[in-house]
């Protein structure tokens, strides 16, 4: 994958960085995209807290 | 050198399709049960002691072959659902984003989301979610983030490809997120309650 990524695909590669490493077009068009879009910033920070409460989740919550 | 058992045997058979299709609540697969059961009970009629009747005999062989059935319903509604759940990609992402690929609803900043795990509101609405999400990807998604299972687990188990449990995380992803923001982070959630 090479230059630029839409807020879609960009979220489609912030979840799939989960899952298996991004390679290096893809992690350097997903890092461009975030540079210049807020709404995917918050939604990558986001997903990593989905994570952490996922993991509280699993121990027993509060 | 027709057993005369056999006859009575097959004078039960409505009460017993009866019986099935009340457990079953599938015609084909009560007749089913039934037809496995009264073979089953020809074979072995030498053991009927005459203990019980006939027909209380005769029910409980067939109790047997309907919860086998039923054990192999649920497997086939399990892989059919999965296998089912990522057909209508296309339709759930572009509810989240137009035709240019922009976010539809654009995510807000959350203000201190780590205060919020400690609140038992939070925990009601992560649970609130979680149950929101289809159940393909609800199910996916506890395996992999709150089981902590790893893709290949999950694939193996719910008889997807890995790119399928990718997508199907990614739209879990998506909902729990959306629906967490509508409930306890976004503007006039905390109003809310």
């Amino acid at each position: 994958m090479q230059g630029k990524v839409n807020c879609r695909e960009a979220s489609r590669l912030l979840s799939v960085a989960f899952e298996r490493a991004l390679d290096n077009g893809e992690s350097e068009a997903l890092q461009y995209h975030l540079g210049r879009c807020l709404m995917c910033r918050n939604f990558d920070s986001q997903l990593k807290f989905l994570r952490k409460a996922s993991e509280r989740f699993r121990s027993g919550g509060d | 050198m027709s057993d005369p058992r056999f006859a009575e045997i097959e004078s039960h058979r409505p009460y017993l399709v009866r019986y099935a299709l009340s457990q079953l609540r599938d015609g084909q697969l009560a007749e089913e049960a039934v037809q496995e059961a009264l073979v089953a009970a020809l074979e072995s009629i030498g053991s009927f002691g005459g203990k019980s009747t006939l027909r209380t005999w005769l029910t409980s062989i067939l109790r047997f072959k309907v919860i086998d059935l039923q054990r192999r319903a649920a497997t086939e509604r399990h892989h059919f659902e999965s296998s089912d759940s990522t057909g209508d990609e296309e339709g759930w992402i572009e509810e989240l984003f137009d035709e240019t690929g922009h976010w539809r609803v654009a995510p807000q900043a959350w203000s201190d989301p780590e205060a919020a795990l400690d609140q038992r509101r939070f925990w009601e609405a992560f649970e609130h979610c979680l149950d929101a999400l289809p159940p393909a990807a609800g199910r996916v998604f506890f395996k992999r983030e709150i089981l902590g299972e790893n893709t290949d687990a999950i694939c193996k188990d719910e008889r997807i490809t890995a790119s399928n449990c990718w997508v199907i995380l990614h739209r879990a992803r998506l909902g729990l997120r959306a629906c967490l923001e509508k409930s306890c982070f976004g503007k006039g959630a905390a109003d809310a309650g």
